[in-house]
C-alpha cells in the first residue's frame, strides 16, 4: 500500500487487519481498494475497480468520503462526532467553529456513531472535505 | 370505467393472459408505495429502523432487510392525497402524477442515511430477482445490465463484500450513475464496465458462478412511477427489445460455469421480452434447465405457457410473473436457469445471437401455424 495512505490510516487508527483481506491499487493518482479478486480482474479492462480510498497529490494525500465511509468505521482516532444539524451542514458543503481535542489535520466526521465523510481541521475551524453530489435536508 | 387511462390495446392484449385483469389494472393506477433496503455494508437493520422511526418503516414480507413506509411515509395526521386528486392534477399538469413529485413523498434520497449509505432506495419487487439468484460470499458474479446498480449492491451484500462482482453496462451516462452508487454502498468486491454485454459475456465465458441478467426492457412495470411511462407505451416500442434481450441471455449464460445459475428479470409484463426469450434460450441451449423460484411471502405466478401463435416448452411454466395486485408492487418476470453440465464451449469465432439455419429451424418448431 502507498506509504501515506498507511500514514493516514494510522492518524485515524485503522487497524492493520483491515486491510488484510482487501487489495490495493495505485492509479492516476488514485488509491483504489477492494477485494483481491476485483482489483486483479484483467480479463478485460473496467472503468473502475473497488472504490476509491484516496487521492495522491504532490505533496499530500486525501482520503475520500466513501472510502472512509467503509473503513473509516473501524477507526479510533481524530473523530469528530455531529449532531444532526452540524452532519447537514457538512454534507451540504459549510464549515464550523469547534474546539476539540483533535490534532489539526483531516479528521473523520462522524454522525450517529457512522462515518459520513471527511473534514479538514484547523482549530477551531472544521472545513468540510465532503465533495457536494446532492443536498441533504 | 378503469381501463379508460390505459390504451384499448393495452387491455386489449393484457387481458387475454393476466388474471384478476381488473385488480391488476387497478393496482397499475396506483402510485407506488416507497420502499427501501437496508444496506448490511454499512449498518444494521436494527441500526436503520433506530434511525428512521419517524417513517414508521414495515418490513417486506419476503425480505427482512426490505421495507415500506406505511401510508406513504407521511407523518401521523397527515393525510394521504386521494387518488382521484392526483389524477385530476396529472391532467394538468402530468409531471405532478409521478410519485416522485408528491408533495407527500418523503425524500429518502436527501436524508442523512441516504448520503451515508445505511440505505438503498430500490422498489420492492426490485429486490427479488437476486434474492432467487442467491449469490454466496466468496463467488464470482455477472451483472450484465447493471445499472443504476441497485442488484449490483444488493448482491454484493449478500457476497458479505466478498469474491466479485463484474456490473456491467454499456451506456456512459448510466454507468456513471452506477459507479455512485457502488461507492455510496461501500462495495469492495465490485468491478464496474462498460460494454457490450454480449462482448463481456464472450470475453469471460464459462467463469460465473451466477449470472444476472436484469434486461433492459420496454418497462411497463414502471407505469406505477410515473403515469408518463403510458404515454410512450405501444407495441413497437415492446417489438424494440427482444432482440437485445436475446443477446443478453445468450451472453449471459456463456458467461456461466457449468452447473452455474442465472436469473433472467424485466419488469415488464409483455411475453415476447418474458417468455419468448426464456424460450430461444432453450431452444439454442436444450441442456439449460428452468428452476422453480420461490421466495416465501412473494405471491408469484407461473410463466405463460403460450402468447399470440407461439407455444412454450413446460419448463417455461417454470418461470415467474410478479404482479402488482398480488404484492403492491412493480410487476416483474423472473427466470431462474442453471446451466447444464454438458453445454458446448462458446466458439471464440461465432457471435452470440448469431443462429445456424439447424438452430432457425429449430426455433420456427416452436411456433403454431
Amino acid at each position: 500500500m502507498n506509504r501515506r495512505v498507511r500514514e493516514f490510516c494510522e492518524r485515524f487508527g485503522i487497524p492493520a487487519e483491515v486491510f488484510e483481506r482487501l487489495a490495493t491499487l495505485e492509479e492516476q493518482e488514485t488509491v483504489f481498494v477492494g477485494t483481491p479478486e476485483a482489483m486483479s480482474f484483467d480479463a478485460v479492462r473496467p472503468m473502475r475497480r473497488g472504490i476509491r480510498l484516496a487521492r495522491v497529490y504532490p505533496y499530500s494525500v486525501k482520503p475520500t468520503t466513501f472510502g472512509m465511509q467503509v473503513l473509516g468505521a473501524q477507526a479510533s482516532r481524530n473523530r469528530i462526532d455531529l449532531s444532526d444539524e452540524q452532519a447537514k451542514l457538512l454534507i451540504n458543503g459549510g464549515s464550523l467553529n469547534v474546539d476539540t481535542g483533535v490534532a489539526n489535520g483531516f479528521v473523520l466526521l462522524r454522525w450517529r456513531g457512522f462515518v459520513v465523510g471527511v473534514g479538514f481541521y484547523k482549530r477551531p475551524v472544521l472545513k468540510s472535505q465532503i465533495p457536494r453530489f446532492r443536498a441533504v435536508e | 370505467m378503469l381501463s379508460r387511462r390505459f390504451p384499448k390495446e393495452f387491455v386489449e392484449r393484457y387481458s387475454q393472459f393476466i388474471p384478476d385483469f381488473d385488480a391488476f389494472l387497478n393496482a397499475m393506477q396506483r402510485p407506488l408505495r416507497r420502499t427501501f433496503r437496508v444496506n448490511t455494508h454499512k449498518a444494521t437493520r436494527e441500526q436503520v429502523l433506530e434511525l428512521m422511526a419517524d417513517l414508521h418503516p414495515e418490513p417486506l414480507p419476503w425480505f427482512e432487510l426490505g421495507f415500506s413506509l406505511s401510508d406513504n411515509g407521511n407523518s401521523p395526521g397527515e393525510g394521504t392525497r386521494p387518488r382521484s386528486d392526483a389524477t385530476n392534477a396529472s391532467r394538468m399538469c402530468p409531471q405532478r402524477e409521478d410519485a416522485r413529485y408528491s408533495p407527500h413523498f418523503p425524500s429518502l434520497g436527501k436524508r442523512i442515511e441516504h448520503f451515508v449509505g445505511l440505505i438503498y432506495v430500490q422498489e420492492a419487487a426490485s429486490m427479488a430477482p437476486p434474492l432467487v439468484l442467491r449469490p454466496q460470499p466468496g463467488e464470482r458474479v455477472l451483472d450484465i445490465a447493471a445499472a443504476p446498480g441497485s442488484k449490483t449492491t444488493e448482491m454484493s451484500a449478500m457476497m458479505q463484500n466478498t469474491g466479485l462482482i463484474v456490473s456491467n453496462d454499456p451506456s456512459p451516462t448510466r454507468v456513471r450513475g452506477l459507479i455512485g452508487n457502488v461507492d455510496r454502498a461501500g462495495c469492495l468486491n465490485v468491478v464496474v464496465c462498460r460494454m457490450d454485454g454480449a462482448s463481456l459475456g464472450r470475453a469471460i465465458a464459462g467463469t460465473c458462478d451466477r449470472v444476472l441478467v436484469d434486461a433492459p426492457c420496454s418497462s411497463e412495470g414502471t407505469i406505477r412511477k410515473s403515469a408518463q411511462a403510458l404515454d410512450h407505451w405501444s407495441v413497437p416500442a415492446i417489438e424494440r427489445f427482444p432482440s437485445i434481450q436475446k443477446r443478453l441471455i445468450l451472453a449471459g449464460y456463456h458467461a456461466l460455469k457449468p452447473g452455474g445459475v442465472m436469473v433472467y428479470s424485466t419488469c415488464t409484463v409483455a411475453p415476447e421480452e418474458n417468455e419468448s426469450v426464456v424460450m430461444y434460450l432453450l431452444t439454442r441451449h436444450p441442456e439449460a434447465e428452468v428452476c422453480e423460484a420461490e421466495l416465501p411471502g412473494l405471491v408469484m405466478r407461473p410463466g405463460l405457457r403460450e402468447w399470440g401463435r407461439e407455444l412454450f416448452s413446460e419448463a417455461v411454466g417454470r418461470c415467474r410473473r410478479i404482479l402488482p395486485q398480488d404484492n403492491d408492487t412493480e410487476p416483474f418476470f423472473i427466470a431462474k436457469i442453471r446451466k447444464g453440465d454438458s453445454s458446448p464451449e462458446l466458439s471464440p469465432f461465432r457471435r452470440e445471437g448469431e443462429q445456424s439455419e439447424g438452430e432457425e429451424e429449430a426455433g420456427r418448431k416452436t411456433r403454431r401455424g
